[in-house]
């Protein structure tokens, strides 16, 4: 893996980037989903900052900037997006796996972590998941373990306040989410407001 | 003399165990509780793991130490048990080749096993067989029933040494640590 000619992103290029996606798909040139990131450009800049080149990073369904910042070229990454695998872009030479089921990474960020541990390495995890997933049973059995075992992992709660369309405080009756007070050294938690549906980019598109 | 199923299991253990790359983990691995527990009695104790129970995170735990480049033999002793791992199992562990273009293939055993009805009869949440459902839910993930004791260890082997970047689920049948 080379990280020599690694591009640094700006959120405008990130944002742009996107708009690009956005145009391609209500264009019906993506026959697949996309999910599109806005609005938390500064602050996942802010998480990578932390994050090196032989260091894994796991994500959702909506993936395209951690693709872009972990140094993947863009160009692949459009690629892969035109080819319909928006939703689960995995590239194993920047170390980069995602999933479209809820949940999906959490567990396989947590045995990647052990394997480094038990190794003797000296890389990291970084697992990305919305405000929802961070509520799932799986979310606390995970962070919970990995906290305990004192794993070389970090979770990212990125929060949109929503999932698809349901609010995620309302639908489990609690004004904070579980892990938004910061205690957890574990957990880096950040809140945005994104332009764009939970899915497409806001034109019904007849394929 | 032909050895009966419990001493060719025990082989089998003991042919993963001398793999440096192996690392059983489950509930029951490390310490007692299980028939499958007592094949484990050479194993090395630095390579048994114990978790709490958390099938889903075992399964994907499994994957995950299978990406960093260990060989993970994950425990399920019933089918019951296994089903609450099936989003691991089914939309991850099996589908991760296909959605990495062959990038992921992370190689896994599982041992699993239909459970004993003969002395004690543990009634019908601890016996399931569902290797056919899981054949179909799991088409890249080879299925292999242990039937006789002569085909456990070459399983375990081929398992162990295959190099399609494919993970193995074997099915053990609690009976026959009696029976055969």
């Amino acid at each position: 893996m080379s990280g020599e000619n690694k591009k640094e992103w700006t959120p405008q290029e990130l944002i742009a980037f996107e708009e690009r996606v956005a145009a391609l798909f209500n264009a019906a040139k993506i026959k697949a989903p996309v999910h599109l990131y806005y609005g938390n450009e500064e602050k996942i800049i802010e998480v990578f900052r932390e994050i090196e080149e032989d260091d894994w990073v796991l994500c959702s369904w909506r993936s395209h900037y951690q693709c872009l910042l972990k140094g993947v070229p863009p160009e692949k990454v459009r690629d892969e997006i035109l080819g319909g695998h928006s939703i689960s872009l995995c590239f194993p030479e920047q170390r980069v796996f995602s999933s479209a089921i809820v949940g999906g990474v959490l567990p396989i960020a947590v045995g990647i972590a052990m394997g480094i541990k038990r190794s003797g390495g000296e890389n990291r995890v970084h697992c990305f998941m919305g405000d929802m997933t961070s509520e799932t049973g799986i979310a606390h059995e995970c962070i919970k373990y990995a906290t305990n075992h004192d794993l070389p992992i970090r979770f990212i709660v990125e929060d949109n306040e929503k999932s698809v369309c349901t609010d995620t405080r309302e639908v489990w009756k609690q004004k904070t989410l579980t892990y938004e007070d910061g205690k957890n050294p574990r957990v880096v938690y950040y809140k945005y407001q994104t332009k764009y549906p939970h899915a497409g980019a806001g034109v019904r598109v007849q394929f | 003399m032909p050895m009966k199923y419990f001493d060719e299991l025990s082989r089998a253990m003991d042919l993963l165990a001398a793999n440096p790359r192996t690392y059983f983990i489950g509930q029951a691995v490390a310490c007692a509780g299980t028939a499958m527990t007592n094949t484990l009695k050479n194993v090395p104790k630095e390579k048994l793991l114990e978790l709490p129970v958390a099938e889903e995170m075992q399964m994907g735990m499994s994957t995950g130490l299978a990406l960093a480049g260990y060989i993970p033999v994950s425990f399920y002793p019933r089918w019951n048990f296994l089903l609450l791992a099936v989003n691991q199992l089914a939309n991850h562990l099996d589908k991760m080749p296909l959605i990495s273009n062959g990038g992921f293939r992370p190689k896994v055993i599982i041992r699993t096993g239909i459970g004993s009805e003969r002395p004690l009869h543990p009634q019908f949440q601890h016996v399931g067989d569902y290797t056919d459902a899981f054949r179909l839910m799991c088409p890249n993930i080879e299925i292999i029933r242990l039937e006789e004791p002569e085909n456990i260890f070459p399983a375990y082997q081929k398992a162990l040494e295959r190099e399609d970047g494919k993970s193995t689920i074997l099915v053990e049948y609690g009976d026959y640590y009696n029976e055969k």
